[in-house]
């Protein structure tokens, strides 16, 4: 069992009505987060990819969080500073070494 | 950071390296990290030579408490423990930036009942897919440091939630949540500043 199992169950819980529609769409994008994040286990992954292939707007909010988050990440990425030239080197004059 | 916090963090046997073995450890295992160390202190500080002093500063406690650092374990969250130390202790008391902002009052808000009617679902994709990397890059600068952080520690460096709960001193339910409130506030900037640019405009 990994840390947010029983956070996981409770959490999916109360995303649904009883009649198994998503109606908290924040606590599910929270539990989104977790999926992308890998930081689910095996037993809420399955849980959860058996409700979005299930249910359109699970599947939707997941969509659509999924790509949002890579194509923050990408652009963030190729935002990367250069290093300075000198910096490395000034570490290892700064050590001795 | 002190010697007692460096040694107390890691809970691990002091280490006897000889000259030779900590030159190895310090080119192998903790110089192959600059550039990530670079930028997480450019991040953090939004000057190039502020965020060059806390590298160096970094590298320099790191080399100096390398005993306490165990060989083959992971250099790089060690690293940037170190790193984000020195920025709270030290450095931020004496650079220009602004006083911490209280995140306990941030986390707050955002548990409270009112805080889902502020949080921005309606961000579109494609309003995120015309922005040029400079414009989220100022989005994400433009939140308070601590949610920042985890932003920049966990989608730029890849670190797990288990990593940055050492890294940051937090327990890991805090990551996952204080995580979620900054993606949060990065998605209201970019929705603002999508507003503000006339991105939302139906094509």
């Amino acid at each position: 069992m990994s840390e947010f199992s029983d956070w996981f169950k409770d959490t999916f819980k109360n995303c649904y009505c009883d009649k198994g529609n998503l109606v908290n769409e924040e606590q599910f994008s929270e539990i989104v987060q977790l999926v992308l994040d890998n930081e689910a286990d095996e037993e809420s992954l399955a849980i959860f990819q058996q409700k979005i292939s299930t249910c359109v707007k699970s599947n939707f909010t997941y969509e659509k969080e999924k790509c949002m988050r890579e194509e923050i990440q990408k652009k963030l990425a190729t935002y990367d500073k250069e290093i300075p030239n000198d910096l490395a080197q000034m570490i290892r004059k700064s050590v001795n070494l | 950071m002190s010697e007692d916090v460096l040694q107390d963090e890691q809970e691990v046997q002091r280490q006897n390296y000889s000259e030779k073995e900590k030159t190895e450890i310090f080119d192998s295992e903790f110089m192959p990290h600059v550039d990530s160390m670079y930028n997480f202190g450019y991040r953090l500080t939004f000057d190039e030579d502020d965020a060059k002093d806390l590298v160096q500063d970094t590298y320099l406690k790191a080399f100096r408490f390398i005993n306490s650092f165990q060989r083959g374990t992971n250099a790089k969250a060690w690293l940037f423990r170190i790193l984000k130390n020195s920025f709270i202790n030290e450095f931020r008391k004496k650079s220009k930036q602004p006083a911490k902002v209280d995140y306990n009052e941030v986390e707050q808000f955002y548990n409270s009942d009112d805080a889902g009617e502020n949080i921005t679902t309606d961000l579109r994709v494609e309003t995120v897919q015309h922005m040029i990397g400079d414009e989220i890059s100022g989005a994400l600068n433009g939140i308070p440091v601590d949610f920042r952080t985890v932003i920049i520690l966990s989608d730029l460096e890849g670190f797990t939630y288990e990593e940055m709960s050492k890294i940051l001193d937090i327990p890991i339910g805090t990551v996952r949540s204080r995580l979620h409130r900054a993606r949060n506030m990065l998605k209201e900037k970019l929705a603002g500043y999508a507003k503000e640019m006339g991105y939302n405009k139906e094509d």
